[in-house]
């Protein structure tokens, strides 16, 4: 008899999901499902817009990372006006993306992760919350809320506000930095580097304490995919050209300008997800699956380009394999934040840059080009926009290939390992633990399946046991 | 922006405007912040994040304003209200991102520094939540007593 767990929907990720475990005859799982159940139709209802839009229009397809679209969308503006922009335009980016990285990797890490770190996965689910966070853990708890915060700071001081700022525009930046925000974001960046460094402390300690976790939590070799710097290949995250590893530290591709991802990536859909599966087309669907975001930058680069991160990323790599690898996807949460502190030491460097008072940050440009690819690294990996224009510039074509999306199959097999390992013969009641790993494994990847409009209260949990006749045998709510 | 600045009243309208009178809260804001009255603060949220816990910890009083879904049909039509409000942490359990409830914010405040402030809940009715920047004729007229109502609380104090 086939057996199958529910559990829906999916908490503290960003959107709507549930998880489907079928078991076996024998109570044993047999097969995990990921299930993306929201559908947003941004590629189809951007058709027809005018490319100035678009970076207002895709920025809306996150409130957690609009930066990241409305960098990518700018980027692809630029190349469909053919056109270089100043230097201080890209340096203003790159503040605004590293802003980014570090509001949206504090947010994953202390928001929505740390409670099952510091509260423990069997911990009750009525506490296990950024309040039960902050009654046990006060100063780590403020400090991931004032990190977070720091990182609005950069995207609002530069774009005039948080969330959708309409400020990256194809050619350029619409503002410059001043030099009072300049000044004030200089002296907050003490207090965000010690946070981090507190907590990065803290997760070493934590991922040897619990080996379990690391080794089932999506422990699995694959490929892994982002951007490196034109120079020497380093962590990048806003240009650069693509490169794509294996799980034995084998460089298949590199040097690879992204704007030709096509020729590389396919994408392949399942009747029972609105989430796309992209893959590596050499090796096909689903062997060519390959993880983005933190963890994949970290196993790619040469170095992270900066003192403290470099030293960090030494260390990272001592807990991979023989390779120096780090395949489990529980370690995405340490990939994170040593990019935090690399975004911090980052934005050091670029706020005493004195391009970044310049105010010379846009170039002008027409329609040079039908066809414009943009792709820079959102925080849960690389984010390609695709458009093609008419000589108006009226979109004709739109193709979004999202972080999330390309981490779905790795997603799906976390959820099969964790399952696997956990559940054995569950006929009668589901164990609450058990269940909080299931989406914990999910969370390590830190989702986003867009959530621009704010929920209506609390998300229930509805877990339910359907045997092979359609029977329910068992259903668990969490109110 | 969340600058750390000395504040007596702050004002945090919330919500989304790009689904019609959802926006009012946020509108509120912005027209309060265009006052530019000295110890007065505007913040314009989507969303009650934890990140303002921070401005809550250094106001005396704040004013958090929203919209709520009203019956269109109603006679009388549902007015603005104004209700004072204290921390509670009895949602535990509700996403942190999505941090909806000035009370839960208060109670945050509280435990992470030790204090929080006076606060009022004024609540704007509405009629039209679908997509669309624009207020409906009552949310519009909500918006104006609100307005008329904080400006009285601040010279009355």
């Amino acid at each position: 008899m086939t057996q199958r767990i529910v559990i829906d929907p999916v908490t503290r990720i960003e959107g709507h999901a549930k998880i489907s475990i079928y078991l076996d005859d024998a109570g044993e799982v047999s097969d995990a499902r990921f299930h993306v159940v929201e559908f947003r139709g941004f590629e189809k209802f951007c058709e027809g817009r005018p490319l100035g839009e678009m970076a207002g229009i895709t920025a809306r397809v996150c409130g957690i990372c609009p930066v990241s679209h409305l960098l990518a969308s700018a980027k692809t503006g630029d190349d469909i006006f053919a056109v270089s922009i100043p230097p201080a335009a890209e340096k203003l980016r790159r503040l605004m993306n590293l802003g980014q990285i570090v509001q949206s990797h504090a947010l994953s890490f202390f928001h929505l992760s740390s409670p099952d770190l510091l509260l423990g996965y069997d911990s009750d689910p009525a506490q296990r919350n950024v309040f039960g966070l902050i009654a046990r853990y006060p100063d780590l708890a403020r400090g991931g809320i004032r990190l977070r915060q720091f990182g609005q700071e950069v995207i609002e001081l530069l774009g005039g506000r948080k969330i959708h700022p309409a400020w990256a525009v194809p050619g350029g930046v619409r503002e410059p930095l001043t030099p009072e925000n300049r000044d004030y974001l200089r002296g907050r960046l003490p207090e965000a580097l010690d946070t981090v460094k507190r907590a990065l402390a803290f997760f070493k300690r934590y991922a040897d304490a619990h080996s379990d976790e690391v080794a089932h939590f999506g422990n699995f070799p694959t490929l892994f995919m982002g951007l490196v710097s034109k120079d020497g290949g380093r962590w990048e995250h806003y240009d650069g050209w693509l490169r794509i590893t294996d799980s034995d530290g084998n460089v298949l591709v590199d040097g690879f300008d992204p704007r030709h991802y096509a020729q590389i990536l396919g994408e392949a859909v399942e009747p029972w997800s609105y989430l796309k599966s992209p893959y590596y087309k050499p090796l096909g669907y689903p062997d060519g699956a390959y993880r983005v975001g933190p963890l994949a930058r970290l196993n790619i680069c040469s170095g992270m380009g900066t003192p403290q991160a470099d030293a960090e990323l030494a260390e990272f790599r001592q807990r991979g394999n023989a390779h120096g690898v780090v395949t489990s996807s529980f370690m995405y949460h340490y990939a994170r934040l040593v990019e935090i502190l690399a975004a911090l030491e980052r934005i050091a460097l670029l706020l005493d840059d004195p391009d970044l008072l310049s105010p010379r940050v846009r170039a002008s440009g027409g329609i040079n080009k039908l066809h414009g690819v943009g792709v820079s690294e959102a925080p849960r990996g690389t984010l390609f926009h695709d458009y093609e224009v008419d000589e108006h510039g009226m979109i004709r074509r739109v193709n979004l290939i999202i972080a999330t999306g390309q981490n779905n199959i790795a997603m799906n097999r976390t959820v099969k390992q964790i399952a696997q390992h956990w559940i054995h013969g569950a006929t009668a009641g589901i164990p609450e633990g058990l269940l909080n790993r299931v989406e914990a494994g999910i969370r390590a990847f830190d989702p986003c399946l867009s959530c621009s409009t704010h929920a209506i209260g609390h998300m229930p949990m509805i877990v339910t046991l359907v045997g092979s006749d359609g029977a329910v045998l068992a259903e668990v709510k969490r109110e | 922006m969340s600058k750390e600045v000395a504040t007596d009243f702050l004002i945090i309208g919330y919500g989304n405007p790009l689904r019609h009178d959802d926006g009012a809260g946020p509108r509120v804001a912005e027209i309060v912040a265009s006052w530019r009255l000295p110890n007065v603060r505007a913040i314009s949220a989507h969303q009650l994040t934890p990140e303002l816990t921070d401005a809550l910890a250094s106001a005396e009083v704040v004013i958090f304003v929203d919209a709520r879904r009203t019956d269109p049909h109603a006679q009388p039509p549902a007015d603005v209200t104004f209700t004072a409000i204290g921390a509670a942490e009895d949602r535990a359990g509700a996403a942190d991102t999505h941090t909806s409830d000035p009370r839960r914010l208060l109670a945050l405040t509280q435990r992470l520094y030790g204090r929080c402030p006076q606060a009022w809940l004024v609540s704007v009715p509405g009629v039209d939540f679908d997509f669309g920047e624009s207020l409906s004729e009552r949310a519009r007229q909500g918006v104006e007593v609100a307005l008329r109502r904080i400006r009285l609380l601040f010279t009355s104090r």
